[in-house]
């Protein structure tokens, strides 16, 4: 497996001109939608078949009066332990040779139980091709010696891109300035491989607490119910099993093969 | 701001009918075993009623596919801990078996009872799988509410062995059937069904808290509420402990529809 | 702009006074560099926007009241004597003395002196009154020479006049004109100011937050007299960072596409003032400063007008240049003014769209339905070509003929852009354009040749320059090349010219090198002389264009001398001898650019010392420090010095005025607003105003753009990936406001003014707060203007009402800019 490769998305340089999302749809020909009014500049609400690259604008009144408005240019987290990926049952979500997480349009039946095993909402299922669809992390790009296309068109470098380790170190050095100049809560999500998910391929530099960002704060792999979930049930069969054991035992044990008696047809009659 | 797999009224049949299929299916096979042989009727109703309905599912669980033709991208891949990688091969799996039995159950000779006991009573795990694994499917995804239900996959294998039973009852019933010995003994184990039923959906919210929300209080709860724990479970429940006479399509009935609310709320609470 | 934008990185402060992220990202760039490092960022903006996002604070103040803020900083760095003594003293015009007769506003109840009512209006206050100057100028020695006093004493200095001037905009007069909080502007002045003295810079950007009012120029003097106060101009990271507008908007004004200049920033000729070259040239040419030499480029721009046909004898074919009857005409809204009375009957429209664009854009259509016929040369279908049909007008009460000419964009062809630092980069064709698709170049040049077929035979006087002009450029003469074309505006020797022994220096055609090798005989040709240097000879002796030049910054040259070409003669920074000082030593270790270096070899072999540093020197890089004008770094201004005292139409000194439509009296003076404004008055209630304190029209509206669309959208509404960034048109209105209208996020709103109304979506939000303005509450929405009636048909919020039809038909008194960032409006919730 070749060196892991990141995105390293460092929302303090984000001046949200959304020219990442554009380059996104530019590059990988994704159609214009309908947007919804959101309310803020923001569109589209959530991550869609169509946009794999969505800015968020976050307005927050602080304490002391001011305002901060908070940028930030999500995408898919290319999850080092993905739920998308071990959802998938017909192994059309794949991790690369670079350690992204990809969808083989040409294997995915569209069962859609990848999008309800993404901690973080990405994949979205679209209903004209009926497959799912998400960040490719420019799947061709890379393979070709480019980066991503949102972020070579980054024109703040918010979005870097590179080897993991690299920008790992290069994002540490960024939070400790940050925090000399007094972003108290600036914080790197997803960088620590020994974090949760064990560590997110495309993380982030925030400003805020992961919240903030509609970010879970401690995101876990769904799979990790399974075995708990399935001994449970495993326990409750047992039950359920002893249950029409008894009932079939009783007196159908006891008179093997004794004519049907009155009662049994009562009892038969009041069902 | 996680996303739904956007599941509705096919795969709400699917888990309910596929809960039928192996309640009946492991219903029949105690039956067949530990039974006598004048519960016949009841084990050959339940093999063909499981073979009927995991067929249907087959179709279902196609038909909900964003591109059907692909369905058997799913055996060309095999994963241990993936409910839906898995449910689809045990899908195949169980429906050999039911086909099995059903042809062994209408051939007579005691040599052919024989593999058809032997047979079931290795089928009878792909019947309590069938019925278990959609919960756990549920609980093993990344979405609020489904993913905090441990009990899941015990509640729905408790609910596929009321309904199961309910609907091999209710066969027995219209095929005027109802005089039997076979088929008190079914409603008996139904009643012990309900009642574990009942304990584990107590369990099931117990462990649930708040999480609960979407189902116990909001739009679904009346459904939930009056629909699955007074309709379908306490009313019948108290019906055939009370000793009230009304005709045995009532009782049935009422479980048959309680268990499909129970899918029908729990699937639409992340619709 | 004086500075470079990479430069921006080494600045202390950066004040934003525009919209940059949005509006620049990737010039911005540099801003978050700066940041990365350390850098403090303020956002001056009425509107919380991504640009404030990014600051360390945002300084909220009422649109228009830009002077009083610029005026209490600098009132704030005199008090507190933060000001930067030695560029001040040496750099500027400080210590000049000016006439006695002279007085301030501060004397003359906000009036400068020598106000002449023309009276032409009688009570019309539409009409504007004019200054006499007479008294705007220094006190002269013996010599002629204007007199100081380097201690700043004299009560007569511009120094004790600017500081008298502005002791009045007090930080408690900031508070009550602009609206901003003492504590946060006296936060900011300590910031801001702090950058003055040798080890610190700050700079300053500005565009259209301060020119789009009724004294848009006052603006920037204040802000660059600001500058000079701290001595932030000519140093690494300072400078005046003027952000201009469309991609080759500089390049425009360069070549100057304007009613009012020739290119190279050579005055239009006026008709009565400038009967004939030599009264032009007299009158125009100043004493001192680069300027001296502006003969050598007029006669230099005549030759590359009208080639052999300009000869000594008839005046280099200056008869022929057509002349302003006046400097108050010709402007856009003149233009659209006299269109609309019936004058202006026939319109080319290339690359603009002023259905849209233009402000009082109603008036706009109504104009242009006028006209008798209408040329639009544009890349796409515009609201202006199909202005016949604008909605609620019926096209056959349309008289106007419309021909419509598809033009090739950038990728369509070679070319170059000049960006907003002066910066000079060549494109080539990416793609052939589709079908009879033109260029633009092509357009104007198979135009011209048929136009000289049909003037072929006139004996007229006045048409001979139109005909001998020449439009071929390389062998196909409908496919000029533009490289020919950078050639001619670079300027070539008309004939072999050789130096006093007789070596050839130039052979014929050959294409300069330097301005300063231009003559005012007629051997030379330029069509722009600040664009010399980009195009010159390669030993092989093919033309090198140097707007193609792609070696990035480097250690040894951040600034980039390897990238395209930057006028004037590849120079990234201007000004910079005041980097140094008067001894010619860096200011500053941290500070340093150029520096006079006396040990380098001189300009002959017998001399010694020479300008080195990071960049190319200003003028004549052996000019010693201690010789004559050697410690004076505003080489283009005749006195060399940086200019407090700077006439212009409306006063030497940047004085507040409330924008015309304004909710407040002055609290300045009793003077309301710049008493020469341009207000045109025109019939059919097409420019109504709206009074002082208006209860019609009670909100201050400001009008401006968003990242995702550009101008008049026709770029960006037209294109699916772009039109989707936005639901819809939309208002941004305070939370308080939307609660006092009963206004919910999302509501359908219409917003009027005297001229018009608009039907958007209210965009509710904690970006805008109301001001507090003398004591009471003033509401400011925002509107984005890049909406018309076409769009993309999947996209139904692609289309919108034009945000043009509020604004007025009012103008500066110098360049007559309209006041779209200023004005007043109404609100209210479209019931449904
Ligand atoms: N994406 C994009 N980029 C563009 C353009 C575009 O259309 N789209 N247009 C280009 C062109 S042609 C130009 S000229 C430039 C214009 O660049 P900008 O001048 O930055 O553009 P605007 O958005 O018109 O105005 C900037 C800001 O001025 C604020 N403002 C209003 N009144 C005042 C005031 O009195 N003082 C201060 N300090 N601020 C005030 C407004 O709230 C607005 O946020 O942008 C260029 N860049
Ligand atoms: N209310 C309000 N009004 C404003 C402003 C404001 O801030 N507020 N800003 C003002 C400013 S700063 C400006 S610059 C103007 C801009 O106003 P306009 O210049 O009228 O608006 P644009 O949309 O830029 O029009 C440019 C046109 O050129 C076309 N075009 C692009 N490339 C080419 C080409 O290569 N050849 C040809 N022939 N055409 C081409 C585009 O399709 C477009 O139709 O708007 C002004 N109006
Ligand atoms: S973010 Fe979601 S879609 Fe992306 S890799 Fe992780 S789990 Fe899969
Ligand atoms: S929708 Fe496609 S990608 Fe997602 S899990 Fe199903 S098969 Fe895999
Ligand atoms: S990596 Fe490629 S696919 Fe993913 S968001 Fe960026 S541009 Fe889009
Ligand atoms: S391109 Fe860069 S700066 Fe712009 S929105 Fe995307 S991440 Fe932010
Ligand atoms: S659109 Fe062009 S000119 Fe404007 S910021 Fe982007 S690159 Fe610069
Ligand atoms: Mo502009």
């Amino acid at each position: 497996m070749a060196r892991t490769l990141a995105m390293f998305t460092d929302t303090s340089l984000c001046i949200g001109c959304r020219a990442c999302q554009v380059a996104c749809k530019e590059w990988n020909e994704l159609p214009s939608e309908q947007p919804e009014w959101t309310g803020s500049y923001q569109n589209h609400n959530t991550f869609t078949d169509k946009t794999y690259r969505l800015v968020r604008f976050i307005e927050k009144p602080q304490a002391n009066g001011e305002l901060s408005w908070l940028l930030m240019s999500d995408v898919c987290k290319h999850c080092a332990q993905a739920g998308c990926l071990d959802a998938c049952p017909t192994g059309a979500i794949y991790r690369t040779e670079y350690g992204t997480v990809n969808i083989n349009q040409d294997v995915c039946n569209g069962c859609r139980y990848c999008v309800s095993s993404c901690p973080f909402g990405v994949v979205s299922f679209n209903h004209d091709t009926g497959r799912a669809n998400k960040c490719t992390f420019c799947n061709d790009r890379i393979h070709n010696g480019l980066g991503p296309a949102c972020a070579k068109t980054c024109p703040t470098e918010s979005i870097q891109f590179g080897f993991r380790d690299e920008l790992v170190t290069k994002a540490g050095k960024r939070v400790a300035t940050l925090k000399d100049m007094g972003y108290k809560d600036a914080q790197l999500y997803g960088a620590d491989s020994n974090g949760p998910l064990g560590g997110l391929n495309a993380f982030f530099l925030l400003l805020d607490k992961p919240t903030t960002y509609a970010l879970p704060e401690k995101p876990a792999l769904p799979q990790r119910n399974v075995i708990v979930d399935s001994l449970l049930s495993v326990g409750s069969a047992l039950l359920v099993g002893v249950g029409a054991l008894l009932a079939f035992r009783q007196r159908g044990g006891a008179a093997k093969s004794a004519p049907a008696t009155d009662d049994q047809v009562k009892d038969g009659g009041h069902a | 701001m996680l996303k739904s797999p956007d599941w509705h009224l096919l795969i709400v049949w699917y888990f309910f009918l596929g809960g039928i299929a192996g309640g009946a299916y492991f219903t029949a096979a105690i039956a067949d075993n530990f039974g006598s042989s004048r519960d016949r009727s009841v084990f050959r109703v339940g093999y063909v009623l499981a073979l009927l309905l995991v067929s249907v599912c087959g179709v279902l669980l196609i038909l909900d596919l964003g591109t059907p033709s692909r369905f058997l991208n799913m055996l060309k891949s095999f994963k241990f801990l993936d409910p839906m990688s898995i449910g689809a091969w045990m899908l195949g799996v169980f429906g050999m078996f039911a086909f099995g039995s059903s042809v062994l159950s209408f051939v007579d000779g005691e040599r052919m009872a024989r593999l058809r006991r032997r047979l079931s009573l290795i089928g009878i795990i792909s019947g309590f799988f069938i019925a278990a694994y959609t919960g756990v499917l549920l609980s093993a995804t990344a979405l609020p509410f489904w993913r905090e239900a441990r009990l899941m996959g015990a509640l729905f294998l408790a609910s596929g062995a009321s309904t199961g039973m309910a609907a091999i009852s209710l066969s027995l019933y219209l095929f005027g059937e109802s005089a039997g010995e076979g088929y008190k003994k079914v409603k008996r184990a139904d009643r012990y069904a309900i009642m574990f039923e009942l304990v584990v959906l107590a369990v099931f919210l117990a462990l649930l808290g708040g999480a609960a929300g979407p189902i116990i209080s909001g739009h679904l709860a009346p459904l939930f509420w009056g629909g699955l724990v007074v309709a379908g479970l306490v009313i019948p429940l108290l019906l055939d402990v009370s000793g009230v006479r009304l005709p045995g399509v009532v009782p049935a009935a009422l479980v048959l529809v309680g268990g499909f609310i129970l899918r029908y709320v729990i699937v639409m609470a992340n619709a | 702009m004086t500075t470079n934008l990479i430069d921006i990185q080494h600045s202390d402060v950066i004040m934003c006074t525009n919209n940059m992220a949005e509006n620049h990202p990737v010039a911005f760039q540099w801003v978050m560099k700066a940041k990365e490092r350390g850098a403090k960022v303020i956002h001056v903006d009425p509107r919380f926007t991504r640009t404030s996002a990014v600051s360390d604070i945002h300084v909220p103040l009422r649109s228009g009241t830009n002077i009083a803020f610029f005026g209490g900083l600098m009132n704030y760095a005199i008090q507190k004597n933060l000001y930067f003594k030695d560029y001040v003293v040496h750099y500027t015009n400080a210590s000049f003395l000016i006439d006695p007769a002279f007085k301030t506003p501060t004397d003359l109840g906000g009036l400068f002196e020598g106000l002449e009512q023309t009276g032409k209006g009688g009570s019309d206050p539409h009409v504007a009154d004019t200054y006499n100057k007479s008294s705007w100028k220094y006190q002269l020695d013996g010599e002629g020479n204007p007199k100081r006093d380097l201690t700043l004493q004299d009560p007569q200095s511009v120094f004790q006049l600017l500081k008298r001037h502005y002791s009045r905009y007090t930080v408690d007069m900031v508070e009550r004109v602009c609206g901003i909080p003492k504590a946060k502007f006296v936060e900011v002045a300590q910031l801001y100011c702090g950058t003055s003295g040798r080890e610190k810079t700050g700079t300053i950007t500005y565009a259209l937050n301060l020119t789009q009012h009724t004294n848009g120029v006052q603006n920037i003097r204040a802000l660059c007299m600001l500058q000079l106060l701290l001595g932030n101009i000519g140093r690494p990271g300072g400078g005046v960072v003027a952000l201009r507008g469309h991609a080759n908007v500089q390049g425009a004004t360069d070549l100057e596409l304007l009613y009012h200049e020739l290119p190279g920033y050579l005055p239009m000729p006026l008709r009565d003032a400038h009967p004939d070259l030599k009264t032009y040239l007299e009158k125009e040419t100043p004493k001192g400063g680069f300027w001296v030499n502006r003969p050598k480029f007029m006669v230099s721009l005549l030759k590359a007008f009208y080639g052999d046909a300009a000869t000594k004898d008839n005046e280099f074919g200056y008869q022929w240049l057509p002349k302003r009857a006046s400097a108050d005409a010709y402007s856009h809204q003149h233009i659209f003014v006299d269109m609309y009375k019936g004058k202006v009957k026939a319109f080319f429209c290339d690359g603009q769209n002023p259905a849209v664009g233009g402000p009082n854009a109603k008036l706009a259509r109504a104009a242009m339905q006028k006209l008798e016929w209408l040329v639009v040369v544009d890349i796409f279908l515009t609201e202006t070509a199909e202005v016949w049909k604008t909605p609620g007008t019926s096209p056959k009460d349309v008289p106007t003929e419309v021909f419509f000419i598809p033009a090739a964009p950038a990728a369509e062809k070679d070319g170059s852009l000049t960006n907003t630092m002066r910066l000079i980069q060549g494109h080539e064709k990416s793609v052939k354009p589709p079908g009879e698709v033109q260029t633009d170049a092509q357009f104007v040049c198979t135009l011209s040749h048929r136009l000289q077929k049909l003037y072929a035979r006139s004996k007229k006087e006045r048409d001979q320059g139109f005909l001998a002009a020449n439009f071929t450029f390389g062998e196909k003469p409908d496919h000029p090349d533009m490289e020919l074309v950078l050639k001619e505006i670079n300027g070539f020797a008309t004939e072999e010219i050789t130096d006093k022994d007789g070596k050839v220096v130039y052979k014929k055609n050959q294409p300069l090198n330097t301005f300063a090798h231009m003559t005012d005989d007629g051997k030379t040709a330029s069509g722009c002389w600040i664009y010399t240097g980009v195009t010159v000879e390669g030993p092989d002796g093919k033309l090198v264009n140097k707007a193609n030049a792609h070696k990035p910054p480097d250690k040894t040259d951040y600034l980039a001398h390897g990238w395209a070409f930057s006028w004037p003669a590849n120079r990234r920074i201007l000004y910079h001898r005041a980097s140094a000082d008067l001894e010619g030593k860096p200011g500053s270790e941290k500070k340093k650019l150029i520096w006079w270096d006396p040990a380098a070899p001189g300009q002959t072999p017998d001399k010694q010392g020479k300008w080195v540093g990071l960049d190319v020197p200003d003028f004549n890089a052996f000019l010693a420090p201690d010789a004559k004008g050697g410690d004076k770094p505003f080489i283009m201004r005749a006195d060399l010095v940086g200019a407090f005292f700077g006439p212009l139409n409306d006063g030497p000194f940047p004085e507040h005025y409330e924008p015309i439509e304004s909710p407040t009296r002055n609290l300045l003076s009793k003077q309301q607003n710049n008493p020469v404004a341009k207000i045109w008055s025109l019939p059919e209630q097409k420019n109504d105003l709206a009074s002082v304190g208006s209860k019609d029209y009670p909100y201050v509206i400001t009008t401006y753009r968003l990242t995702e669309h550009h101008l008049s959208g026709v770029m960006s509404r037209y294109l699916p990936m772009l039109a989707e960034l936005f639901e819809s048109h939309f208002a941004e209105i305070s939370l308080e406001l939307a609660k006092e209208l009963g206004i919910a996020n999302g509501d359908k709103v219409t917003v009027s003014s005297p001229r018009g109304k608009i039907v958007a979506r209210a965009m509710v939000t904690n970006r805008l707060k109301p001001f507090k303005i003398d004591g009471k509450t003033v509401h400011q929405i925002g509107v984005p203007w890049h909406w018309g009636w076409k769009g993309v048909d999947s996209l139904p919020g692609s289309r919108g009402d034009i945000t043009n039809d509020l604004s007025a038909t009012v103008g500066d008194p110098t360049v007559y800019i309209q006041e779209t960032k200023a004005f007043l409006c109404n609100v209210k919730k479209v019931e449904v």
